[in-house]
């Protein structure tokens, strides 16, 4: 590997500065709708904050203004940004395929290893009996703590 | 589409898949029940075919461009939350 050739400006740098806008743009959104009071408006300043990061790396990849001289190259950013996108999908598609099979898979375990000693003692009817017991205990504790 | 920007798309659709099967693969392998456990073990081999895969069958340069936008998207998207939190805690 030549890492000489690798061009981490164009990148790097770009996907760098788009990741951040991104980030601020989604939490800044999230805290603008859900939130109150103060922090609602900290969600107010991050999601602009995010809208001027993302403009900026627009601005600085395609020449969109006359009097600023872009600093990364359009195709370049074009293809780091299907990059991301593409290991995002990828990553999503690896979950759905994990998901799947977990769910296609038996996962719980035997019911022979269960130790079903203990539930063959219980008497349901018993232990029933003894909560109703202790239910009516606590009601008359509680009827004689008000009348006196 | 670019044949670069095809190599590059397949590559880190590929690198994704691939670290997401080696990430919960691990989890699984080590957390998972007795059955699961299996599972877990053929996550991380397909996680790992996968990668020899995508190092084997891509360019060096096409590869390593994408790999590093992939790695920067992610520490801005990190760097974002963590200004996000700081935002929050500081308040």
């Amino acid at each position: 590997m030549d890492f000489v050739d690798w061009m981490w400006m164009d990148y790097f740098v770009s996907m760098f500065i788009v990741g951040i806008g991104i980030a601020l743009l989604a939490t800044g959104s999230f805290t603008s709708y859900f939130g109150a009071g103060k922090s609602q408006q900290i969600g107010f300043i991050l999601l602009s904050l995010g809208l001027v990061t993302l403009i900026v790396s627009y601005i600085l990849s395609f020449d969109a203004v006359e009097f600023v001289e872009p600093i990364f190259n359009s195709d370049l950013f074009i293809e780091a940004l299907v990059s991301g996108m593409s290991a995002l999908a990828g990553m999503i598609i690896g979950m759905f395929v994990i998901l799947f099979v977990l769910m296609k898979v038996d996962t719980v375990d035997d019911l022979e290893d269960l130790d079903l000693d203990d539930l063959e003692d219980l008497d349901l009817d018993e232990e029933l009996k003894k909560l109703e017991e202790e239910l009516n205990q606590a009601d008359d504790n509680s009827e004689n703590g008000e009348e006196k | 589409m670019e044949a670069s920007l095809q190599e590059m798309a397949m590559a880190m659709g590929l690198t994704g898949a691939m670290l997401t099967m080696l990430g919960m693969g691990l989890l699984i392998a080590y957390y998972g029940s007795s059955k699961t456990r299996g599972v877990g073990f053929v996550f991380l081999l397909l996680g790992i075919g996968l990668a020899y895969f995508t190092v084997t069958n891509f360019d060096d340069v096409h590869f390593g461009n994408a790999f590093i936008a992939f790695i920067g998207g992610m520490l801005g998207g990190i760097l974002g939350i963590v200004a996000f939190l700081v935002a929050i805690i500081k308040s």
